[in-house]
């Protein structure tokens, strides 16, 4: 039924758009054509951009939403988190699509852009692997990133201790950084039973969106922006609700402010924003954007040689695998790309709401300003933390072995619910 | 390897590791831990004052067996001073409910407790095989649900009873939690998640003290104690977004055993995120956080939990299709107005960021159905818009 027939006045399938050519997509169960299929993602993101573009005009007066501390900002200037996945490119895509098509128009450019890739391949340390290599391999993905986006500064920043303690360097209390508790923990082959893959991998997206936010205040960005889909964030929300996390989840799905900073980061770091510019579109409409895009060369180019980096993309999801391997994010991913074939509006349905949860433990709200997690940065639910000790039994927690026992221990009522789950096993 | 020693009692072999905690317990701790957590629940909960004549929502599973035999160790241990009844509701499912029932017979025998047993005929007039004639296989669970719920009630009321405990654990109120999560359904999300529903207003309040009890440890307790409990699942098997959260839950489980406890955990502090909820963390006292329907309870049959009819998920989908593809179709005038007059350009967050709570969840007011009084948000309850439905058909069927 899908046969078209170029050169034909009578269009066997009319794209439900334009009307004047043959569809060869579906798009939330509707026949367009490729053309209006690209304009659809397009139109997606610019709506998101310009939302965002109005947060951060630089205007006069104290309704300026930029940081006060750095030099004044003539033009806006955005973080990207670019992971070399499907959603991140295709943003990146998009940014300099939108760039491009002002400047041709005469105009000055809407944006500066930095893009930084955190590199998690040490974390945890592997035996047997060559950290120069390593280093080297994710050099040579950049420089195509480089060639092909000329306009924009492309950095590589490796998750460590030091990335994020560098940036905590106004560090006044003389408590030591947990994530250096966290790196030994993880990177210490002496360590008796290995943290589970679930919270391996919980904790380096933690870090890693840290180390992003980090970068974002080092670079003088006034918002930090992630690639995720409306899928990722349904994935997102579900995954971090099921990780204990529930009470951050307002601060990590939905766009604005930034989680309130606590005294050991940076002062630039507060009123920094994360949007999500890809919100609005399914990971599986990326997918498809991605394979469309030909100008100047595929951007499916870009994305090869990727697919083993991340057991929880969506080229993953098909391997079987022991469920001791997986995270709770790979379950998820899992889960919704299923949901996602069916039932897209579902999976929309997911992210929307999750963006109606009201803000708590941040700034601006009524009750005093909670403390942060000293490893992942959410406010922390002390409230909830009293109210439930009693409930899991902690007192008799089992046994713990050595290294992480201890760990466990120092870090204990420093933590968030979720980074204290993570960092238990 | 010889085997680890029980932490708690550090003399006995450990034979049990807990999904809760992955402790290793033997036998005779296990069973003490368990039954201290309930209490543990029980008593920061608030859930019982001293003479409290307590129906226990009894089905013959395993929760509420377990239930049941914890409330008469605990209420003799600790002397709450509690009068227990078992309450048990006949469906009128044949092979289901007819086995179940002798189970729930024997308990009353072995915990030397009075047994109630109120069947859907002489409540509704209707038993749920003839439910199932009429309408089918697909959508019963809807009916078994509302129905089994106001049954507790009215049993209860019966027996002069205002207090009902039922067995719903941990798995049950993770998968509500993730349910509503699928669904958008942060009102119910809200007040699914505390331990104690109905307020002053209703005549019977209800809560669940196994609310952080893994299932896999209350099957551990009652295979330990050598429980007498029927197992079987309902053969009206639900769908949709309850079957769709249970498999995910199950998957979760495997990956991270905390993962219920985590899920449980996240749903009482998001329900304290919803736009116009209390922000105050207690949801255990009882009294506030607890202004939820009944009808909004953790679903409806003893082990399924089923009252969402099949091809719901499909259903919703395809309506929020509707809704999005109409939305380009009208213009919001108040929206755009406040819009250009703020300047913020944020069309789909409004609710968060400018405190405009009112669109976040919607409210339902409480009052009373207008045909059998019990309490509902709607001028006539959902238990009587059924039987209203049913009712119909049937006259059709005898002319």
């Amino acid at each position: 039924m899908t046969e078209s027939k170029p050169g034909q006045v009578a269009l066997t399938r009319p794209c439900v758009k334009c009307r004047a050519q043959e569809a060869t997509l579906d798009s939330r169960s509707q026949p367009v054509c490729k053309d209006c299929f690209i304009k659809f993602i397009s139109t997606k993101f610019i709506k998101q951009i310009d939302i965002l573009g109005k947060k951060t005009r630089p205007a006069p007066g104290p309704s300026s939403t930029s940081s006060s501390s750095g030099p004044p900002t003539l033009t806006r200037r955005y973080l990207l988190g670019l992971s070399f996945g499907v959603s991140s490119t295709v943003l990146l895509h998009l940014l300099s699509e939108n760039l491009e098509s002002q400047l041709a128009k005469g105009r000055t450019a809407p944006f500066d852009l930095t893009v930084v890739h955190v590199d998690t391949s040490s974390f945890p340390s592997r035996e047997g692997t060559d950290p120069e290599a390593s280093v080297a391999a994710v050099e040579a993905i950049l420089d195509r990133y480089r060639a092909r986006y000329p306009r924009f500064t492309f950095q590589r920043v490796p998750l460590s201790s030091s990335t994020l303690s560098n940036n905590n360097n106004n560090n006044n209390n003389s408590t030591p950084n947990p994530s250096d508790d966290i790196f030994s923990l993880l990177s210490s082959s002496t360590t008796t039973t290995p943290p589970t893959a679930a919270s391996q991998s919980d904790l380096r997206q933690h870090l890693t969106r840290r180390t992003l936010l980090a970068e974002t205040a080092h670079h003088n960005c006034q918002a930090l922006l992630l690639g995720h889909s409306t899928t990722a964030l349904a994935e997102l929300t579900l995954a971090e609700a099921a990780k204990g996390r529930g009470f951050a989840l307002p601060w990590l799905v939905g766009d604005g402010p930034a989680p309130p900073p606590d005294s050991s980061s940076e002062p630039r770091e507060s009123g920094l924003l994360i949007h999500h510019p890809l919100r609005e579109a399914l990971r599986k409409e990326l997918v498809t954007y991605a394979g469309l895009v030909t100008d100047p060369s595929p951007l499916t180019d870009l994305l090869l040689e990727q697919t083993n980096d991340n057991p929880g993309s969506a080229e993953g999801t098909t391997r079987v695998v022991s469920h001791r391997d997986l995270s709770i994010e790979d379950v998820m991913t899992r889960y919704f790309a299923e949901v996602e074939e069916s039932y897209p509006s579902v999976v929309a349905n997911v992210a929307r709401t999750a963006g109606k949860l009201v803000r708590r433990g941040g700034d601006g709200g009524d009750e005093e300003a909670a403390t942060a997690c000293e490893l992942c940065g959410m406010p922390r639910d002390e409230d909830g933390d009293v109210r439930w000790k009693g409930e899991l039994g902690i007192q008799d927690n089992g046994e713990e072995e050595g290294d992480r026992e201890s760990v466990a221990a120092r870090l204990r009522g420093r933590l968030c619910y979720g980074c204290e789950r993570s960092v238990g096993g | 390897m010889a085997r680890a020693l029980c932490a708690n009692c550090k003399a006995e072999r450990a034979v049990i590791k807990r999904p809760k905690n992955h402790a290793k317990l033997c036998k005779v701790c296990f069973i003490q831990v368990f039954e201290d957590e309930v209490h543990h629940t029980i008593t920061s909960s608030k859930l019982f004052y001293p003479g409290e004549k307590v129906a226990i929502g009894a089905s013959g599973g395993k929760d509420s067996t377990v239930l049941a035999s914890v409330l008469k160790t605990l209420n003799e241990r600790h002397g709450y001073g509690l009068d227990l009844v078992l309450l048990s509701i006949d469906e009128g499912i044949k092979g289901y409910r007819d086995d179940s029932l002798d189970t729930v017979k024997r308990n009353a025998v072995q915990y030397n407790m009075p047994l109630k047993i109120v069947g859907y005929d002489e409540l509704y007039g209707w038993t749920m095989d003839q439910v199932v004639e009429t309408i089918g296989k697909k959508g019963n669970c809807t009916y078994c649900g509302v129905f089994r719920r106001q049954a507790l009630d009215r049993g209860a009321k019966m027996l002069g009873i205002k207090h009902v405990v039922t067995g719903h654990n941990a798995d049950d109120v993770a998968e509500t939690v993730l349910m509503n999560l699928l669904r958008g359904d942060l009102a119910r999300l809200s007040r699914s998640t505390s331990i104690v529903t109905g307020d002053s207003r209703s005549e019977v309040k209800r809560s669940k003290p196994l609310k952080y009890s893994y299932e896999k440890e209350i099957v551990l307790y009652a295979h330990h104690k050598k429980l007498d409990y029927f197992s079987t699942e309902c053969i009206y098997s639900p769908e949709a977004f309850r079957g769709s959260a249970r498999a995910l839950v199950k998957q979760l489980e495997r990956v991270r055993p905390t993962a219920i406890l985590d899920i449980v955990r996240s749903g009482e502090d998001v329900a304290r995120l919803v736009p116009g909820e209390e922000p105050s963390s207690c949801a255990c006292s009882g009294q506030k956080g607890a202004a939820g329907l009944v009808d909004d309870d953790v679903g409806g049959c003893g082990s399924q939990n089923g009252r969402t009819p099949g091809g719901e998920m499909a259903a919703m989908d395809k309506q929020l299709r509707d809704n999005e593809a109409s939305e380009g179709l009208e213009i919001d005038v108040v929206k755009t107005m406040v819009e250009g007059n703020a300047a913020r350009g944020e069309k789909r967050d409004l609710p968060i960021r400018a405190g405009n709570t009112s669109k976040g969840a919607p409210r339902q007011v409480l009052g009373n159905c207008k045909r059998c009084g019990y309490m509902s948000s709607q001028e006539i309850c959902q238990a009587c818009m059924l039987l209203e439905g049913l009712n119909k058909n049937r006259a059709k069927i005898q002319i």
